[in-house]
């Protein structure tokens, strides 16, 4: 229960006071009237005895009276009808509203901070107006009149006569059986006649002596001459009296007014007093209309006849509530007593106290003390008499006890005067001047007599008040009673069906628990009181329990909260909407945030409607926010539900204030960080053979791959224009922001550019949402064109498309908890700032069996429904958070994030917009496969571009052509069926030998300094105008390897004015190629060991090419011809081709296997002095009859990039390598002898059915031959994934890596050949002994003079040789020391001596080798060459 | 009206979610309780107070039925671990709600033994 203003000490006796009726004359109540107050209203502040009082109670023990109060009231002869009490009740909890800056508590109870608002001023003010407004009842005397008071006028023609009129008036109601309902006491009431004196108008002169003669007739006792209006109220109240009736002013009004509505069953106490009817239609004008006529000149002049409306009769009653409220209003403005001085208040207190001194309880006193007698000469017999007769029948009827005790419960079982009554009376008497001692020894006397009796209704009465007297004894001699109570709360409820009293009963009860601390029997009892049939007192009794278990010693928060709920509930019903929202909000802090998701939904659910009918909209608003924001478990018809609330309520807000800012919409959710912003225009879709560059677009998923891989291409190509330098301001081209680009900048537009921003929105109900003209919000300050940045900053938002112009989505449907992306486009025309703030549209909801199928994906069909649902207009706004900073030691301990601005873009001045077209792109190509495709570059800017250059990882992939003349048609149309290759017709009788062209990679473009990755674009004039656009050839080399190759390319241009913000621009492209296998190339080269060339003087080679063709999968491919193979070196030159193949065109079949040989030779020595060091030697040899000229674009292209390439990698891995060794040439140069640079060039064609059409693709497969015996592949053979090593613990030895050649190198410095003839033949019988000739060749390999030694002893080792049968001998030296210079051939005339005849093996020679410049290091190595085998006949 | 069971897990802190909850409905009766899902929230909300009171008055973990609204009961059975199971059930069962509750705490048991599952987190 909440705290109350009043103590229970004080709450009980001024509950029950001693009543005193009010009957006035007509003439008096006018006197009273001018102050706006009735007699009875008069009195009402002075009630309250200030002193204490004594009196003697029967035993003449002395009894303190404190703070006695005393009710008047005028007499009202109709017991009140409960709908005029609930309606009082009613207006009085309205009324009474917690205050606005009230400071509440807060109470902590475990997890929970509550604020809770400690009184409960509506609770008290119900109480006190429902223990007041309680009807008297026959049971008990409490609020029965004891006395009353007749009041007439000095002014009166006779007042004494009008005195005796009103005594008999009193006599009449009192003893008339007319008269059922005003209660009195006792049958001869205390009659005390005041006579009121009208100061400033009346004759003070008779006042006094008309008050002498009542003295003479009533005692000084029984009358009072009371003064008032000391001063006439029309003086102006400038004077400053305080208004003591001001705080019972509302409840007056309310109580008047509610007796004017319940018309006929009140009738005020003059309209009885006067016989005469005449007055009586001036005085109910007079009280009707007191109140709402206050704004007549004086209230004198009522006496005139009023206005016939009001004249009329009684059925004026029925006035319509409207006139009557504005009667309430009116009366706020009246000021009380305004005839009244300072001294009238006195007057008038002092007047109560002497009629309570004089009057009153002499009167009580004479009363207890003549019941007490009445008791107690008839105890003794009574009570022996009673239990006689009670015993003398109760014994035979028992089962009729039963029938008797309904009977009880129904009627009235005792007369007016029996005993028992006059015991509860005297009871009461006590208790109302606080004798509580006596009280509750009289009540218990009474309750055992009436439980004797069965009569319940007066048995709960004696014990419900036994208790509360019991309670309030001073010094508390026995505990309170508690089972008292709860049986009368029983006995009221279950069996009088009597709600009021026993709601009264509870009241007293709780309040009295309640300052026991005894909250939960409190709460108990306040719960049990709860029924259907009033809503108002149920929710307050609810709440007060409610507070019951939040002041528990351990509070009960959870129950408090769930009690609220219910009196929250009870309160809604019972109309009084205010106490149920504050209910409602007290409870939801508890509820809060604790995920008992449903029970808060329905609680935000409520407020929101009862704020809404408060018209709080703002609270509404929010707490219908509450539901739908957070993850609900609701149904999805309940989430429909609570969506067309919140819709509605929506609107009604922004009708309101239709020109506010937009509200911001909690519906659908946007997921920020994902938001994406696109600068530029949408890709234009394939058209025919042109096939767009992909660029940049929305529907590009992130990879953070390839926009490195496309960042490292800019940054390539932006180095290459800037000469090697990546300038320290550049920042790779953003066309596309999202959560993972760099968007600490602002990023920059373009003017007529299109931005295009791509909102994620997310449904998270269960219904269908819809957004309707859903558009974005910006805010734009313009640039003067000037230059100069525009002083006053010019915010334009939205709207003004002048500027900006912005793309409206009319429809834009996102279905039950689904995630879609909405894009949305600004044209800005302007330059200028622009901030993108979020988004505007109508949200809305679709409507009947819609949200039930869900299947409104089609937004076309459903148009004219969605039409019909209620939408609101609103913003969102969009508000990204930057990356979370991590770089100093301060933003790491800290949790800042950076700014992220990429819905802030700068538009700038107009650029350069390029557009790339591919035409007769293929998607397949075999391996190798050239093909012959078109670009086409647009300029569909308004600028000029230029400096147009692309740049790829695969640079091997593609070629513009070289700087050489374009040979093959430009446009595309006259291409068809025509060979990529430059071709040039040829006589077959020259296929067998090479023909030799040459030609410099720089005209290729692949320098030693440039990036072979960057391409310039070859355009015509470098410059390509607004609205131009350029056609040109491309060549495409299908990859070696097999598979799907993603090829990107970023085109690079300019504008011609140089532009301080954007100084290029680019555009990608990926290109995706599947190819196939095709053919497998093998080549390798080894020495020839033929010497007697008559060209080569440095050694000639020979070179072996196996080509097989792998393509199997292929069904397409009939088979390759092979049409060429040339070579391309520096150095070497393929001369012929050694095995002539019947096969002249060399076809390959599936899966066959060609294998061709070739000599090659050095390029003599005039060209290769005349060649630059980046001159090639090609030499071509033909099995066909056209010659493709392999020193021109394309071929010659592709094969410089595949070099380049290619060099590029081995550079890698030699780069360690070489360093380590460039200290000792020596190495180097033995290893050069070893190294050859011949390139080889197969050139082929394909033979492809396709659609019943035969295609020729032709494509060319390079080999690059490096080492001599070594083989080499065409496409880079599948490296084994490397072993796993095992883990080793300690650390590996330092293997030195020898920096001594190795003996295969050596044996490679110098070449030996032995001349001689195959078979000799020898008469061996003429001479015995076999001379043969042999000629040692040594040739030098290697490019310095190598010492050589050759030895002719034979030192063979091996077992074998000694085995050897007959052997043979050398004659002659048997060592040679010779020098060799460089390439030097020298030849060595040796004799062999043979003496049998027999095959031998004439290589046993050991030829020694060493640098001349080096002194001993390397002098090892032999020629480990074929046995040199020869035969000597016998002849 | 009979034989509708609401049944929830509460966990130990006050300001946790409800760790589980589930409702059981005799099955003419499916449809028409759906507006009143929160009424059985409220309820089981509200005898928390008593059942933390109640807990530490009994040596058993099966709490009788601690509250009752209405025709409404409201049996607990608090773990070792404090967790809190509350059963609405509108007919008197003692045994069978012991049961479930007994058959619950060995299946809750087991569920909080997964080394993944945080406590006091949403089942």
């Amino acid at each position: 229960m909440a705290q109350c203003v009043q103590s229970v000490q004080e709450l009980i006796p001024d509950s029950f006071v001693p009543c005193v009726a009010a009957l006035c004359s007509d003439e008096a109540e006018r006197l009273t009237r001018l102050n706006h107050l009735s007699f009875a209203e008069l009195l009402k502040p002075f009630s309250r005895l200030t002193s204490e009082v004594h009196m003697r109670d029967p035993n003449n023990q002395l009894h303190i009276i404190k703070n006695l109060k005393i009710a008047v009231s005028n007499i009202i002869t109709q017991p009140p009808q409960p709908g005029a009490i609930r309606k009082l009740l009613n207006d009085v909890v309205s009324g009474s509203q917690p205050a606005e800056g009230l400071v509440a508590n807060v109470i902590t109870a475990g997890d929970y901070d509550l604020n809770i608002s400690a009184t409960t001023p509506w609770f008290e003010s119900y109480r006190e107006t429902f223990l007041q407004s309680m009807p008297a009842s026959d049971h008990e005397f409490l609020n029965h009149y004891l006395a009353c008071m007749l009041v007439a006028s000095s002014s009166e023609a006779e007042p004494v006569e009008q005195f005796s009129k009103l005594s008999h008036e009193q006599h009449r109601i009192q003893h008339n059986s007319d008269y059922s309902y005003p209660k009195w006491f006792i049958p001869n009431t205390l009659k005390y006649y005041v006579l009121l004196h009208d100061v400033s108008a009346g004759d003070e002169q008779r006042a006094e002596s008309i008050y002498e003669e009542m003295k003479q007739k009533y005692g000084t006792q029984g009358c009072y001459l009371l003064k008032i209006n000391s001063r006439a109220s029309n003086r102006a109240s400038d004077e400053q009296i305080p208004d003591p009736w001001s705080q019972y002013l509302q409840k007056n009004s309310i109580q008047n007014q509610d007796s004017y509505e319940d018309g006929p069953c009140t009738i005020t106490s003059n309209k009885n007093s006067d016989s005469n009817l005449l007055s009586l239609d001036g005085l109910d004008n007079e009280v009707k209309d007191g109140l709402p006529n206050n704004f007549r000149a004086h209230p004198l002049q009522l006496d005139q006849p009023s206005d016939p409306s009001n004249s009329i009769d009684g059925t004026d009653h029925v006035k319509p509530a409207s006139s009557l409220h504005e009667t309430k209003k009116g009366n706020t403005g009246i000021i009380h007593g305004a005839c009244l001085t300072l001294t009238d208040h006195d007057r008038i207190r002092q007047f109560i106290q002497e009629f309570t001194f004089r009057g009153l309880l002499p009167h009580i006193e004479k009363t207890i003390r003549q019941l007490n007698d009445q008791l107690m000469s008839r105890k003794g017999l009574s009570r022996s008499l009673f239990s006689a007769t009670k015993k003398w029948f109760s014994g035979s009827k028992v089962p009729e006890k039963s029938i008797n005790e309904l009977k009880n419960t129904s009627g009235l079982l005792y007369p007016p005067e029996a005993p028992e009554l006059q015991i509860r009376k005297m009871a009461d008497l006590c208790f109302l001047v606080q004798h509580y001692d006596l009280a509750y020894s009289c009540y218990h006397t009474a309750k055992k007599d009436f439980l004797n009796d069965q009569a319940m209704l007066y048995a709960a009465g004696a014990l419900e008040m036994a208790a509360v007297s019991a309670f309030l004894q001073p010094g508390a001699p026995r505990p309170y009673p508690a089972h008292y109570m709860d049986t009368a709360i029983q006995t009221y409820r279950d069996i009088c069906k009597n709600m009021v009293l026993a709601e009264r009963c509870v009241l007293l009860s709780a309040e009295i628990l309640k300052s026991q601390s005894k909250y939960s029997e409190a709460a108990a009892l306040l719960i049990r009181l709860t029924s259907e049939d009033s809503d108002l007192r149920s929710a307050l009794l609810l709440e007060q329990a409610a507070h019951c278990f939040i002041n528990m010693k351990s509070p009960m928060v959870r129950k408090y909260a769930f009690h609220m709920i219910l009196a929250g509930h009870r309160f809604s019903k019972a109309g009084q909407k205010k106490h149920a929202l504050r209910c409602y909000c007290q409870a939801m802090q508890v509820y809060k945030g604790k995920g008992w998701s449903l029970a808060e939904d329905h609680i935000n659910f409520t407020i929101g409607r009862q704020s809404y009918t408060l018209r709080q909209l703002d609270n509404a608003v929010s707490a219908f926010r509450h539901i739908l924001i957070n993850e609900s478990k609701q149904s999805a018809a309940q989430q429909g539900a609570f969506l067309r609330e919140y819709l509605y309520v929506y609107k009604n807000v922004s009708q309101l204030s239709p020109d506010g800012p937009l509200p911001q919409l909690p519906l659908p959710y946007i997921n920020s960080s994902a938001t994406r912003v696109f600068f530029g225009h949408d890709r234009r879709p394939a058209d025919g053979e042109k096939q767009a560059a992909t660029h940049v677009s929305l529907d590009q998923e992130y990879d953070s791959e390839s926009s490195q891989q496309w960042r490292e291409l800019e940054e390539q190509v932006v180095a290459v224009v800037n000469k090697g330098i990546i300038p320290s301001n550049f920042h790779p081209t953003q066309y596309c922001l999202n959560s993972y680009s760099d968007n600490s900048r602002f990023p920059l537009a373009v003017v007529e550019e299109p931005i295009t921003v791509e909102v994620a929105f997310r449904n998270p109900l269960k219904v269908p949402l819809l957004l309707t003209d859903l558009s974005l919000l910006w805010k734009f300050q313009p640039k003067a064109f000037s230059g100069k940045d525009n002083e006053e900053v010019k915010e334009l938002v939205t709207s003004q498309s002048a500027m900006i112009g912005t793309e409206v989505i009319s429809e834009f449907l996102i279905n039950c908890e689904e995630s879609k992306v909405a894009r949305l486009k600004l044209f800005p025309h302007h330059i200028g700032e622009l901030h993108i703030l979020g988004v505007v549209y109508n949200l809305g909801t679709i409507q009947g069996s819609m949200t039930v199928d869900g299947i409104g994906a089609l937004p076309g069909c459903h148009t004219g429904k969605y039409s019909l649902s209620m939408s609101v207009r609103g913003r969102q706004d969009l508000e990204i958070q930057g990356p979370r900073l991590n770089n100093t030691k301060e933003e790491k301990t800290s949790v800042k994030y950076g700014p992220d601005r990429r819905l802030d873009p700068i538009i700038t001045e107009e650029m350069p917009l390029l557009e790339v077209f591919f035409i007769h792109f293929p998607t397949g190509l075999l391996c190798g496969e050239i093909r012959k495709a078109y670009v086409e570059f647009v300029n569909v800017s308004k600028c000029p571009l230029a400096g147009l250059k692309v740049v790829s990882k695969r640079p091997e992939f593609f070629t513009f052509g070289g700087n050489t003349a374009v040979l093959t048609p430009l446009s595309p149309s006259a291409s068809e069926n025509c060979s990529a290759y430059k071709t040039v017709v040829t006589d077959s009788t020259s296929m067998c030998t090479a023909l030799v062209s040459s030609a410099s990679s720089v005209d290729f473009g692949i320098g030693i300094e440039s990036q072979p990755e960057v391409i310039p674009v070859p355009l015509p004039d470098s410059v390509l105008k607004p609205g131009a656009s350029v056609q040109l050839p491309m060549w495409l080399r299908g990859p070696d390897e097999e598979g799907v190759h993603e090829i990107n390319f970023l085109f690079y241009y300019e504008s011609v004015k140089k532009q301080p913000k954007i100084r290029h621009r680019i555009l990608r492209h990926t290109a995706v190629i599947c190819t196939s296998r095709s053919l497998n190339v093998r080549a390798t080269v080894c020495r020839s060991n033929s010497l007697e060339d008559e060209e080569g003087r440095g050694g000639n080679m020979l070179v072996f090419v196996d080509v097989e063709n792998t393509n199997t999968s292929e069904a397409g491919v009939k088979e390759f011809h092979i049409v060429q193979i040339s070579s391309s070196s520096k150095h070497w030159k393929l001369q012929k081709s050694v095995n002539l193949s019947e096969n002249k065109d060399a076809k390959l079949a599936s899966r066959e296997k060609g294998k061709f040989c070739f000599k090659a030779l050095r390029c003599k020595e005039k060209e290769a002095a005349t060649q630059t060091s980046e001159k090639y030697t090609f030499a071509d040899i033909i099995f066909g009859n056209e010659q493709i000229i392999s020193s021109a674009s394309p071929c010659a292209d592709f094969f410089y990039r595949s070099l380049s390439s290619e060099l590029k990698k081995t550079q890698a891995q030699l780069s360690v390598y070489a360093e380590k060794q460039s200290t000792e040439d020596a190495v180097r140069l033995i290893q050069k002898c070893n190294e050859v640079d011949l390139n080889i060039i197969v050139l082929w064609k394909a033979y492809v059915v396709e659609d019943n059409k035969q295609l020729i693709l032709e494509g060319q497969h390079h080999v690059i031959l490096r080492t001599v015996g070594k083989e080499a592949f065409s496409y880079p053979q599948k490296q084994d994934p490397p072993e796993m090593e095992l883990l080793k613990f300690f650390r590996s030895e330092n293997t030195t890596v020898s920096s001594r050649p190795s003996v295969e190198q050596l044996s490679n410095l110098i070449k030996t050949s032995l001349h001689y003839p195959e078979s000799f033949n020898h008469p061996f019988h003429q001479k015995s002994l076999c001379l043969v000739p042999v000629t040692l060749l040594l040739s030098n390999c290697s490019k310095a003079d190598v010492d050589v030694i050759v030895d002719l002893r034979h030192k063979t080792t091996s077992p074998e040789a000694l085995e050897i049968h007959g052997s043979f001998t050398w004659l002659g030296q048997t060592q040679y020391k010779l020098q060799l210079k460089s390439q030097e051939i020298h030849s060595l005339q040796l004799k062999a001596c043979f003496v049998h005849t027999g095959v031998y093996n004439l290589g046993t020679p050991r030829v020694f080798a060493k640098l001349s410049d080096q002194v001993t290091v390397f002098e090892t190595s032999q020629q480990n060459s074929m046995p040199a085998l020869i035969i000597i006949n016998n002849v | 009206m009979s034989g509708s069971f609401y049944f929830i897990i509460v966990g130990h802190w006050l300001s946790t979610p409800p760790v589980f909850e589930m409702e059981s409905l005799p099955a003419e009766k499916a449809e028409s309780k759906d507006d009143h899902r929160h009424l059985n929230q409220f309820l089981a909300h509200a005898a928390l107070d008593l059942v933390d009171k109640n807990m530490w008055l009994s040596n058993n973990m099966y709490l009788k039925p601690v509250d009752k609204f209405n025709v409404c009961f409201v049996s607990a059975f608090v773990t070792a671990g404090h967790m809190r199971f509350i059963m609405l059930h509108d007919i008197r069962q003692e045994d069978g709600i012991k049961n479930f509750f007994t058959d619950v705490y060995n299946l809750y048991i087991k569920f909080a033994m997964n080394p993944f599952y945080e406590p006091n987190s949403p089942i």
